[in-house]
C-alpha cells in the first residue's frame, strides 16, 4: 500500500480518477483514525474529520495549490486533520484537555504548504445562491465552469480535456453558461 | 488586454507578473472591475463548495461500502466460528459425550427377537389368542400383537409373553413401554428371557444415549449370562 502511495503523483491525482480517489481514501483511513483517536472525539466525528481533511487535500491538488508532494499524502492529511479536529472540538464545546498539545497547531503551519486553502470560511448569501443555481445548470455548463473556476484550466486546457474545438467556442459557451446562471438567480430573486 | 482578459488569466492561474500588477491596481481603483472579480470569485467558491459536496457524498458511499465489507467479513468470521463450534460439538458429542453414533449402534444391533416359543404351522387350526398374537408379531403387525399379548396376559399367560410384548413395543419404537416391561422381567428374574431382556435394555439405553446405563447392562450381561457375550463385548468396546 505504502509503495503504491509513494508512486502516486500530483498529475495522477489531477487526472480525476475515481478509483485513485477511493484508493487513497481507503489506504490512509485506518492510519488517520488511529492518529485521531487520541483527541477523544467520537468515531463518527473522526470519520467526518478524515473525509473533510481528504476533501481539502484533494481540492488543493485539483486547484493546483500543490506543485509536488513534499511529504507523504498521510502527512498532508494529518496536518489538515489536526486543524479540523481542533475546530470540531471548539464547535462541540469540548473543553480542551490540559494535556492537549497546542504545539501541534503551530506545527501545522510548518507542515502545510503556505498556499493551502483550508476552506474554513462559510459561504456568503450570494455564494449560497450561486451554488444553488449552479446545480440547476446543464451538465455541459457545470463541467465547463468547473474546469475553469475549480480546476483553473486555461481555454487551451479545456479544449484538450473536452470536445470543444476552438477557443471562441469555449469562450462563447462559457458566456452563455454565466448568463443563464445570472438569469436564474435574478428570476428567483424577483419571485 | 481587456479587463475581461485579466479576469480570465487570473482564474486560469495564468497572469504574468506584469498583468498581476495591473490586476491589483484595478482592484483598488476600479469598482466595476472589483465587483466583476468578486462575482466570479464567489462563483469559484460556490463551485468549489459544490464539488466538495460531491466528493463528500462519494466518501460517504465508500464508508458505507467499507462498513458493509466489514459486516460481511464479520458474518463470515461468525459463520466460520459457528461452523467450528458445530464441528467441535459434533466431534465432542460423538467421541466423548455420546461415545459413538448411538443411533447406528442401536440399528446395527437391534433385531426383534424371533419367536422361539410358539410354533405356528400351516393348517394349524388352534385359534388361540396366543397364536394370533404371535402371527401378528411375526408379520410385524406390532399393534395387533400388543393387543393380543395383553389379552393373553389376562388369561394367565406364559412368562415369555411380557418379553415378546416388549419386543412388539420396540418394533413400534416405543422404547419407554419396552423399557418398563424389560426392567420388570429382570427384576422378577423368573423368566427365561432375563439375559435377553438385559441385552435389549442395553440397546434401549444406547438408543437413549445413556452411555453409563448401557455399560452397566452390558457388563451385567457379560459377567452373569452367556447370551450375546461376544456382541456385548464388542458393543462395550465401542462405547469405551
Amino acid at each position: 500500500m505504502e509503495s503504491v502511495q509513494k508512486n502516486i503523483t500530483i498529475e495522477d491525482l489531477k487526472q480525476g480518477s475515481d478509483l485513485l480517489f477511493k484508493q487513497i481514501y481507503e489506504n490512509n483511513r485506518d492510519k488517520f483514525l488511529n492518529f485521531a483517536r487520541k483527541y477523544n472525539l467520537s468515531h463518527e466525528d473522526n470519520i467526518d474529520v478524515y473525509q473533510d481533511a481528504y476533501i481539502i487535500f484533494y481540492n488543493n491538488v485539483m486547484q493546483g495549490k500543490i506543485e509536488e508532494f513534499t511529504s507523504s499524502i498521510s502527512t498532508y492529511l494529518f496536518s489538515i486533520g489536526k486543524y479540523l479536529i481542533f475546530d470540531k472540538m471548539k464547535k462541540n464545546n469540548k473543553t480542551i484537555n490540559p494535556d492537549f498539545d497546542l504545539s501541534i497547531i503551530r506545527e501545522q503551519n510548518e507542515l502545510v504548504d503556505a498556499s493551502f486553502e483550508l476552506d474554513n470560511e462559510a459561504l456568503t448569501t450570494e455564494q449560497v445562491l450561486l451554488k444553488k443555481y449552479f446545480g440547476t445548470l446543464g451538465a455541459k455548463c457545470q463541467e465547463l465552469l468547473t474546469l475553469f473556476y475549480y480546476r483553473g484550466y486555461t481555454i487551451k486546457d479545456i479544449i484538450t480535456a473536452t470536445e470543444y474545438t476552438s477557443e471562441n467556442v469555449v469562450k462563447s459557451a462559457k458566456s452563455r453558461c454565466m448568463k443563464t446562471l445570472k438569469e436564474r438567480i435574478n428570476n428567483n430573486s424577483n419571485d | 488586454m481587456t479587463n475581461q482578459d485579466l479576469l480570465y488569466h487570473y482564474f486560469s492561474n495564468s497572469l504574468t507578473a506584469e498583468q498581476e500588477v495591473v490586476f491589483k491596481k484595478l482592484l483598488e481603483t476600479d469598482a466595476e472591475f472589483k465587483a466583476a472579480f468578486e462575482y466570479e470569485n464567489s462563483l469559484k467558491k460556490a463551485i468549489k463548495s459544490h464539488e466538495s459536496d460531491v466528493l463528500k457524498s462519494k466518501l460517504q458511499e465508500f464508508e458505507l461500502e467499507l462498513n458493509s465489507k466489514k459486516t460481511h467479513a464479520f458474518n463470515y468470521r461468525y459463520l466460520a466460528v459457528a461452523a467450528s463450534i458445530v464441528l467441535l460439538v459434533s466431534w465432542f458429542g460423538y467421541n466423548t459425550f455420546f461415545g459413538t453414533n448411538y443411533s447406528n449402534l442401536y440399528q446395527d444391533n437391534f433385531i426383534e427377537y424371533p419367536n422361539t416359543v410358539y410354533t405356528i404351522t400351516r393348517g394349524d387350526d388352534d385359534e388361540t389368542l396366543e397364536r394370533e398374537a404371535f402371527v401378528a408379531y411375526e408379520t410385524q403387525n406390532f399393534e395387533t400383537a400388543i393387543e393380543k399379548f395383553d389379552a393373553v396376559s389376562e388369561t394367565g399367560a406364559q412368562d415369555y409373553i411380557p418379553f415378546y410384548k416388549a419386543q412388539a413395543y420396540l418394533g413400534l419404537e416405543n422404547t419407554h413401554q419396552a423399557n418398563v416391561l424389560l426392567k420388570q422381567i429382570v427384576a422378577e428374574n423368573t423368566s427365561d428371557f432375563v439375559a435377553e431382556s438385559i441385552w435389549y435394555l442395553a440397546l434401549i439405553a444406547i438408543k437413549e444415549k445413556d452411555k453409563a446405563q448401557a455399560k452397566t447392562y452390558l457388563n451385567n450381561l457379560i459377567s452373569n449370562y452367556n447370551y450375546n457375550q461376544a456382541k456385548a463385548k464388542t458393543l462395550l468396546e465401542e462405547l469405551n
